[in-house]
């Protein structure tokens, strides 16, 4: 029985790096197949290739043993191929069933409306969902919106689906949904790839697993000859545990406090119902939760960046509701912003712009109104050596700079104490890790380590489990904008977590 | 667009860059520029007109010393209003109401004039800088207005600045046929001559130099202002990303109402230096087209103060070349306005061609 | 009165439909994504060349060279914002200066003539100075016209408001009934996911721009043959730009565009009649301001509903494309 897929040398370069370097891959009818790796092993670009949106440099591509080259996704839906990816490509105000039939080749001008809305309901039922096709996307859930990512492919006959880290923003109960869905579709015969880099789901999952890393293939093996261990070494090329000493945290006085907080989130719904919390000095409070129950809202309202409906924020005993952004940062708060190398950086700037950001406008580095700059390159140069930014210099525009160097480059903005005296009095960060490759995220992690040792309280927002329960004393659980419970360290294991992040509190 | 072209002596291939040279992006704006001439020269060669004689006129204007004044007198509503201009579009504010904010600028400083003139409340040594100080507060008022509709409501700029050119040019309109009317100008829609002492002359004998002067000052300022005040860099993040301006506790508003007022404040001095420089009283259609000749040369200048006196001096240089070249090759004024179009066109295009590098490799088939 | 009332709405639907053609292609470019700030000077061009061919040959020749001309103009728009990826605001401004200058150029007394006589030698002496052309016939449609009031208003009227009255509903089936409609507003709203269904967001875009710069064109020579036969530079007096908020006042869809582009051609003969009933005579200055201050405050108004128009704007508007990020 021929490969529904086979990738045979693939090479693709982009200015500077070797995405994918001479990478076999195949695809099995009837198989729910892996694509395992950390970030930036080549596994997006080699499906992004598959779905004809990149062209290999060199290699062949064989779709159910014909030889093809795939110009576009046109070609790739053509042949039966679909791709669900990380971000949904949904149109939000539009509705579900004109998200499933954009693109749709059929005869004649107008849209059949009613014959496609009850040949998507009927699709939907046999996977076990249940979907009105005439609600508007962005009203769905994010279950709900990867259900209808699916239906697009399915209705269009695909037979070789490819999802990219398709959990990432389902709960655990969503997951063991999809996977049933999954399950059904493999034994329709059709092939499924599963791009991830979390172990537990490729052993649960998946049929076999291949493992890239740096652009190559490591090993392609059939799940149950391997482990999870034998996996992250191959992932990693040597065992990832980090290990931290377990220092015993002396939390003190209470830095920040939230009491019965309300909020409303960008769509006017209620994002934040009644949320209490405190966080002491000297210690880290973790966030755990699905992201998009209310996580970023939350340090949002924290920081002045949202506003408060209902309730209070206090700052160091001083009520800092609703003040702005620039009287919450003068009270001793550092921001680390979620994809802040992508909305706490302006890469057209330079590097100490970017480290003066919300510096600039006191003094020394500023008198009333000339800023003085010879302050500024003077402090850069410093912080640059502190944070071990690779940079050719202070002046090169953030753009030069990877992804984990612009992450340094925040965190040196906001934890070094830069305005006022000191250090600040309360962090928070929002998923300062996610994107990271494994040293990246190492130093994010014992810089927040060591300003809790310095006496800094920490507000740490994270959708990975593993890295909440190794860093936090203790970890409050959000689910639908309310604090479903909260736990010591020690007292949390994963499957209380996963309980607590998909259910709603008795109130 | 990697393409490739073959020839028997090598392989030109044409790929993305990964650094940028200064001089290669030179060199693009220099081809950019002359191309778009070849392609006026066509045009005026189809229309029946001698390109080689439009060419000599347009360059006489910058050799010719008499021309080269009035080229710089011409140049200096634009200059004005491009600095302004640079301050806007850094904050990522589309001003394209240069020209309303223009005509603001000659109603402010006219009504000075018409307050000394007929109800003498100062002496007359105080008309050039209150003329000034009521330019910039008019102009930069009018701009205002967008800015607030802007900051509170976030109202698009493009528009509603356009929007109010139009009205400021009937106001124009409206005040020179009407109140404002010189009694002993026969009849004609003119205001009342400015005297001696409101016009830029007085300042320095010849109002090329005064002009010139007022525009280095103002470039220096714009550019202290850009680099090296609180307010510049804040203008600069907030052009970059608002959501980041935000985040690092910038009021968003404020900037945006400060910048588009001293966007403003310069294009109504701009104005000033017309009624006060160039015309000597105020008329419907003084300005023809400065504001949108701004916008122009201040994109040309990638935003950068220094460079929009140069650019600001040949665009100048064009306006008074246009009249030439109706004078003596009775080419219709509009011809200017369709050059200028042109070169802009041309060197837009080149900012995409700057992108990219030809490659040149050695030994092809044999 | 009811005389007074009829040719009142008559002047109003001939007025408006200078910005309902002009906005009606303008929606469908800012619908793909693209803002077309060229408007102005494509609406200028369809004039002047209106201007010219009418007198070289006449009003079909007229009409198809302004079309083509809004259509040339556009694909430059479209290959410097789709192809190049340049920003649109300023390219779309650079063209409005451009059909401006290439207008006035084209259609001053002297090249006029050299052109008039290249098209047409045989044309007549006294055509090759005159400023002005023959308008459009006005033709009634039968039965309908003799309705009192309504029927003088709206059915009496030259060919190109009878094509407005059909395009409108027309392309607002095509926008939200058909996959064409459907895969142009996806490419506005967010052209990655388009293109990953198989769109090709490039084409869509393309013709998008050119639809746009053949209405303007269009819209142009309407303004010249309808009811402002003489030439003189710049007549458009910004009319693209008032379009221009227009399609925002209709929040992108033609069946509303109807509403506003009749709204603003009521103002206008407003001023007109007032002028004319000599209502402050001596400062027919202030009635002109009116459009142009009634676009802002329509602008500022539909900022405040600024939640609900979220589902208004395209997403993408303005944003150039690429796949390879």
């Amino acid at each position: 029985m021929e490969p529904l897929v086979k990738l045979r040398g693939i090479v693709k370069r982009f200015p500077g790096v070797v995405a994918n370097d001479r990478v076999d891959f195949e695809l099995r009818r009837g198989e729910v197949h892996a694509l395992l790796g950390e970030n930036g092993a080549g596994k997006t670009t080699l499906m992004n290739i598959l779905y004809g949106l990149y062209q290999p440099d060199e290699g062949e591509i064989y779709v159910k043993g014909r030889k093809v080259r795939l110009r576009s996704p046109r070609d790739a839906i053509d042949l039966g191929i679909g791709m669900v990816h990380q971000n949904f490509r949904l149109i939000e105000p539009h509705t579900v069933l004109e998200n499933i039939i954009l693109g749709l080749r059929e005869p004649g001008i107008r849209i059949d409306f009613e014959k496609h809305a009850e040949r998507i309901r009927l699709l939907a039922e046999k996977y076990g969902w249940r979907i009105d096709p005439w609600m508007r996307v962005w009203q769905l859930s994010a279950g709900e919106k990867q259900q209808v990512e699916l239906l697009k492919i399915l209705y269009r006959g695909a037979d070789i689906l490819i999802l990219d880290e398709p959990t990432s923003v389902l709960t655990p109960h969503e997951t063991r949904m999809l996977f049933k869905a999954l399950r059904r579709m493999a034994g329709e015969g059709k092939g499924v790839i599963f791009i991830t880099h979390k172990l537990g789901e490729v052993m649960e999952i998946s049929d076999r697993v291949t493992v890239m890393r740096r652009g190559r293939v490591v090993v392609t093996k059939s799940t149950k000859e391997t482990s999870p261990e034998e996996l992250a070494y191959y992932m990693v090329g040597r065992s990832a545990i980090l290990d931290f000493g377990g220092v015993e945290s002396a939390p003190g006085e209470v830095v920040a406090e939230v009491i019965d907080l309300e909020a409303l989130s960008d769509k006017g719904v209620p994002a934040l119902r009644k949320v209490s919390l405190a966080v002491r000095s000297g210690e880290i409070l973790g966030i755990a939760g699905v992201s998009g129950n209310g996580q970023v809202e939350l340090a949002e309202v924290i920081v002045g960046l949202r506003k408060a409906t209902g309730g209070k924020v206090i700052i160091s005993g001083i009520d800092a509701t609703n003040k702005s952004t620039r009287e919450i940062i003068e009270l001793g708060v550092a921001y680390i912003p979620p994809e802040s190398v992508r909305w706490g950086i302006i890469p057209e700037m330079r590097v100490v712009d970017n480290l003066f950001l919300k510096a600039y406008r006191y003094p020394p580095y500023s008198s009333k109104l000339i800023l003085n700059w010879g302050r500024m390159f003077e402090k850069a140069e410093e912080l640059v050596k502190e944070y071990e930014i690779v940079t050719p210099s202070v002046h090169a525009k953030a753009r030069s700079l990877s992804g984990g160097n612009l992450q340094r480059l925040v965190l040196a903005r906001e934890l070094s104490g830069l305005i006022g005296e000191g250090i600040p009095k309360l962090i928070v960060a929002a998923y300062p890790t996610k994107g990271l490759d494994v040293r990246a995220t190492n130093f994010v992690h014992k810089t927040l380590l060591r300003y809790r040792r310095l006496g800094a309280g920490i507000l740490f927002i994270s959708e990975d489990l593993d890295e909440i329960m190794m860093l936090s004393d203790r970890i409050a659980v959000m689910f639908e904008g309310r604090i479903t419970g909260l736990l010591e360290r020690g007292k949390a294991d994963k499957e209380k977590l996963g309980l607590l992040m998909s259910e709603t509190a008795p109130s | 667009m990697p393409t490739k072209i073959e020839t028997r002596l090598g392989t030109i291939r044409i790929e993305r860059r990964l650094t940028y040279s200064r001089l290669a992006s030179a060199a693009t704006t220099l081809t950019a520029f002359l191309l778009s001439l070849l392609v006026v020269a066509v045009i005026l060669r189809v229309m029946g007109l001698d390109p080689a004689r439009a060419f000599a006129v347009i360059g006489e204007v910058f050799l010719v010393p008499r021309l080269l004044s009035e080229s710089v007198k011409q140049s200096i509503p634009i200059c004005l209003s491009a600095l302004g201009l640079a301050i806007a579009f850094k904050m990522n504010y589309w001003n394209i109401g240069a020209e309303g904010q223009i005509y603001m600028g000659m109603i402010a400083a006219t009504g000075i004039v018409l307050l000394h003139a007929y109800y003498n409340l100062f002496h007359e040594s105080m008309l050039l800088p209150l003329m000034t100080i009521a330019s910039f507060i008019l102009g930069g008022a009018w701009c205002l207005i967008t800015g607030i509709l802007k900051a509170k409501l976030n109202v698009n700029e493009i528009l509603t600045t356009l929007m109010l050119n139009y009205v400021a040019i009937l106001l124009v309109d409206y005040l020179v046929h009407g109140p404002w009317r010189d009694p002993k100008g026969y009849g004609f829609p003119l205001s009342i001559e400015f005297p001696d002492q409101a016009k830029l002359q007085f300042l320095f004998g010849s109002p090329a130099c005064t002009g010139l002067l007022v525009a280095v000052v103002a470039a220096a300022l714009v550019f202290c202002v850009l680099d090296y005040t609180r307010l510049g860099f804040e203008i600069k993040v907030v052009g970059q990303s608002l959501r980041v301006a935000r985040y690092a506790g910038m009021n968003v508003s404020k900037i945006i109402l400060l910048g588009s007022f001293l966007s403003g404040g310069l294009a109504g001095v701009g104005g000033l230096s017309i009624v006060s420089g160039i015309i000597g009283r105020l008329r419907p259609g003084a300005s023809p087209g400065y504001g949108y000749t701004a916008i122009i040369v201040a994109s040309l200048a990638g935003l950068n103060p220094w460079l929009v006196v140069a650019a600001s001096i040949f665009f100048g240089g064009l306006l008074t070349a246009g009249g030439a070249l109706q004078a003596s090759m009775n080419i219709p004024r509009a011809a200017t306005q369709m050059i200028q179009a042109i070169i802009f066109l041309f060197i837009l295009v080149g900012e995409f061609l700057k992108r990219y590098r030809i490659v040149f490799e050695r030994g092809g088939r044999t | 009165m009811i005389e007074w009332l009829e040719s009142a709405l008559h002047l109003t639907v001939q007025m408006g439909t200078v910005y309902l053609l002009a906005s009606l292609g303008e929606i469908y470019a800012e619908r793909s994504g693209i803002l077309n700030l060229g408007l102005e000077g494509m609406m200028i061009m369809g004039a002047a060349l209106s201007f010219i061919f009418t007198l070289a040959y006449g009003h079909l020749a007229a009409i198809i060279a302004s079309i083509a001309a809004g259509v040339l103009m556009s694909l430059i728009l479209a290959v410097m914002a789709i192809r190049m990826r340049l920003n649109q605001v300023v390219t779309g401004l650079a063209l409005t200066m451009l059909g401006l200058g290439l207008s006035g150029f084209l259609a001053s007394p002297e090249i006029r003539r050299g052109i008039l006589l290249t098209l047409n030698p045989n044309i007549p002496e006294n055509l090759l100075g005159i400023q002005q052309a023959p308008t459009l016939p006005e033709y009634p449609i039968p039965i309908l016209s003799e309705i009192p009031l309504v029927g003088e208003a709206f059915f009496h009227h030259n060919p190109l408001v009878y094509a407005s009255y059909a395009a409108a509903p027309l392309m607002w089936y095509i926008l939200f009934k058909t996959r064409l409609g459907l895969s142009l507003r996806s490419v506005g709203e967010d052209p990655a996911a388009a293109d990953s269904l198989g769109v090709n967001v490039f084409l869509v875009r393309y013709l998008a721009t050119m639809i746009s710069g053949g209405f303007a064109g269009l819209a142009g020579a309407y303004l010249f043959l309808g009811f402002q036969p003489f030439w003189n530079e710049g007549m458009t007096a910004g009319k693209g730009f008032i379009a221009l908020s227009l399609v925002i006042l209709s929040t992108w869809n033609p069946l509303r565009a109807i509403l506003g582009a009749y709204l603003f051609g009521g103002i206008e003969t407003l001023q007109f009649r007032l002028q004319l009933m000599g209502w402050k005579a001596q400062s027919p200055y202030f009635l002109a301001m009116l459009p142009y201050l009634v676009a802002i405050i329509t602008l500022t108004l539909i900022s405040l509903e600024n939640v609900r128009k979220r589902i208004g704007v395209p997403a993408s508007l303005g944003v150039p494309y690429s796949r390879e990020e």
